[in-house]
């Protein structure tokens, strides 16, 4: 009967429709994110940062091989780098300066 | 501030050995080689980051610079990069994040089995290139930056307690740190902090530097209207006068690290 045939191409047409609304909704939503308000860290109590001027570059990788990852802050000046180590329950330690060799690392280059 | 690249390689057993400049497969140390009339910000690198960008099982180096754009290293295996870079681009024309100074970090973003590349930037906030190349193929199709996290409020000095989020010159890690499935993002930053002096409130810091601007902008345009017999002492002035700031506050430029939790 061409009235079944009709409502027949009718559904066909909806989940069709149906379906490109859903490939359309997954393709313009791809990448984007939703974040809940930025939250500063902090170490041992205190907030993390680095010395003037700046520029902190943040890493996050198990540094102690413990099994967490730790925080480890890079900055401008003498191209220094801080460790705080993971603690667990969301706190980090206290910070101190990543060693190389017995000192203190610093990557040349910078102030 | 040459545009090398530096390398703390691992000791057996832990550890680090201190910085050594990293070479490519000519022994030669590795740099973007730029035209002497090109600026050199183009070579000035901001950060480097390894990755088996073109999935040949070697470590490649994806590596940002002052000007904004991305040149890939091609990794040789051992610690060795081909010494020749090759510039990102988008479409035919080179990829270059919004402001300055790229920061690339490389990862699978958008879950579709590629790697996408996302920038922190001068201008502050977070920025992604998307990879259309799909799963499976071996050198990504980048489409142009977009963001992904807008820049905060761009000031030269404010409070620390006034501070709500990164501001700028940011730089990224990614990462899912609460193990929830969701990429979060953390971004460091520079900020200048003001501390009022000793014995003065923010609200006290406010006025009397309301009030010190305004002598501030007055010798500055008489500075600039001195003539040369004037222009010593308008000089002087000026200097006293933005001396005078350090008796109502310090400045300390610094960087915090902030953590975006993705929902």
């Amino acid at each position: 009967m061409q009235i079944f045939r009709d409502l027949e191409e009718s559904d066909r047409t909806m989940k069709r429709l149906i379906l490109s609304t859903f490939v359309l909704l997954g393709t313009a939503v791809a990448g984007a994110a939703e974040f809940a308000a930025p939250v500063r860290l902090e170490g041992g109590g205190q907030p993390v940062r680095v010395e003037s001027p700046g520029y902190a570059a943040p890493c996050w990788a198990d540094i102690d091989g413990d099994g967490k990852k730790d925080l480890l802050v890079g900055q401008f000046n003498k191209g220094k780098i801080r460790v705080y180590r993971n603690l667990g329950k969301g706190k980090l330690s206290t910070a101190k300066w990543l060693q190389a060799e017995g000192k203190n690392a610093e990557v040349p280059g910078v102030w | 501030m040459a545009g090398l690249f530096h390398v703390l390689w691992g000791q057996p057993g832990g550890g680090f050995n201190a910085a050594a400049i990293l070479t490519g497969t000519d022994d030669e140390p590795l740099i973007i080689p730029v035209e002497e009339s090109k600026y050199q910000t183009e070579n000035i690198c901001t950060r480097p980051t390894a990755v088996d960008w073109d999935g040949d099982g070697d470590l490649d180096m994806i590596v940002g610079n002052f000007a904004g754009s991305f040149y890939l290293f091609k990794g040789k295996g051992k610690g060795k990069f081909d010494p020749q870079p090759e510039l990102l681009k988008s479409n035919t024309q080179p990829l270059k994040i919004a402001g300055a100074h790229s920061d690339p970090f490389v990862i699978d973003w958008d879950g579709d089995g590629d790697l996408d590349l996302l920038s922190g930037s001068s201008s502050g906030g977070v920025q992604w290139a998307e990879n259309l190349a799909g799963k499976g193929q071996k050198r990504p199709v980048l489409k142009s930056f977009k963001t992904l996290i807008e820049a905060g409020k761009r000031t030269t000095q404010v409070s620390e307690n006034e501070l709500t989020g990164p501001t700028m010159a940011t730089r990224i890690w990614v990462d899912d740190v609460n193990s929830d499935g969701k990429l979060d993002i953390f971004v460091g930053d520079t900020v200048s902090i003001q501390t009022p002096a000793k014995g003065l409130s923010n609200a006290e810091v406010k006025t009397k530097l309301a009030a010190l601007d305004k002598e501030i902008v007055e010798a500055m345009t008489a500075l600039r209207n001195a003539d040369a017999d004037g222009r010593q002492a308008a000089s002087q002035r000026y200097r006293q006068i933005v001396l005078k700031r350090n008796e109502i506050m310090t400045v300390e430029r610094t960087g915090f690290v902030w953590l975006y939790v993705q929902k």
